[in-house]
């Protein structure tokens, strides 16, 4: 394995686990950090006029994600 | 910050519960693991899916949970995996995401080739999806 490889795994791996660490910070109690879910919900409420751009942007993204993985 | 409330729109519909969503979803997953990448199959299949999910939630026939008005300064912490997830994959698809240089997706082809892991991670991405829809 390429030590580049390395790195990018690691990185990866790293990712995982600091998204796991925050989001358990979350969820102790009287948290002032927001759950990925909470945080999510409130970016998807952006609108822009009657557009709801937030959530067309995000169902978009996650769209593309499984497009991505699954079919691509 | 302010904490969501529970349901906002309306009661919880019949067939709106994990006990009745979970199987579903399984049953779905089981179907799309069935179809390899770069098939018609696979990219009618997922685009159907996920369009009808997108179309689920922005068509509001699907009760939502609340979510919070205002966020705190301590969002920020999310930035950290956020960015640290960006870096690599940018990174690595700048340098062209060959095999000593991947990105995310090029680890994760050898997995979704085999049926039971690719079915594992469709039914991840499918009930993601729905908490989505539930936003």
């Amino acid at each position: 394995m390429s030590l580049t490889r390395f790195i990018a795994i690691a990185g990866f791996v790293l990712a995982a686990v600091l998204f796991a660490a925050v989001e358990w910070a979350a969820r102790r109690d009287n948290s002032r950090i927001p759950t990925f879910a909470q945080m999510t919900g409130f970016v998807m409420q952006y609108e822009v006029g009657p557009v709801p751009v937030g959530r067309i942007a995000v169902f978009g993204f996650w769209l593309w994600v499984g497009w991505h993985f699954f079919a691509r | 910050m302010e904490q969501p409330s529970e349901l906002t729109a309306g009661a919880v519909r019949t067939w709106d519960r994990p006990l009745v969503m979970v199987p579903v979803f399984v049953v779905l997953s089981a179907i799309g693991g069935l179809f390899p990448s770069f098939s018609l199959l696979a990219n009618m299949y997922v685009l159907g899916i996920g369009g009808t999910l997108c179309w689920l939630g922005l068509s509001g026939r699907v009760p939502k949970r609340g979510v919070p008005r205002r966020l705190g300064r301590s969002t920020a912490w999310w930035l950290v995996p956020l960015f640290t997830l960006a870096l690599i994959e940018l990174a690595m698809f700048i340098a062209g995401s060959t095999p000593d240089h991947p990105t995310l997706s090029l680890l994760a082809d050898p997995v979704l080739e085999s049926y039971l892991p690719r079915s594992a991670v469709y039914f991840g991405w499918l009930s993601a999806f729905w908490g989505l829809v539930r936003r």
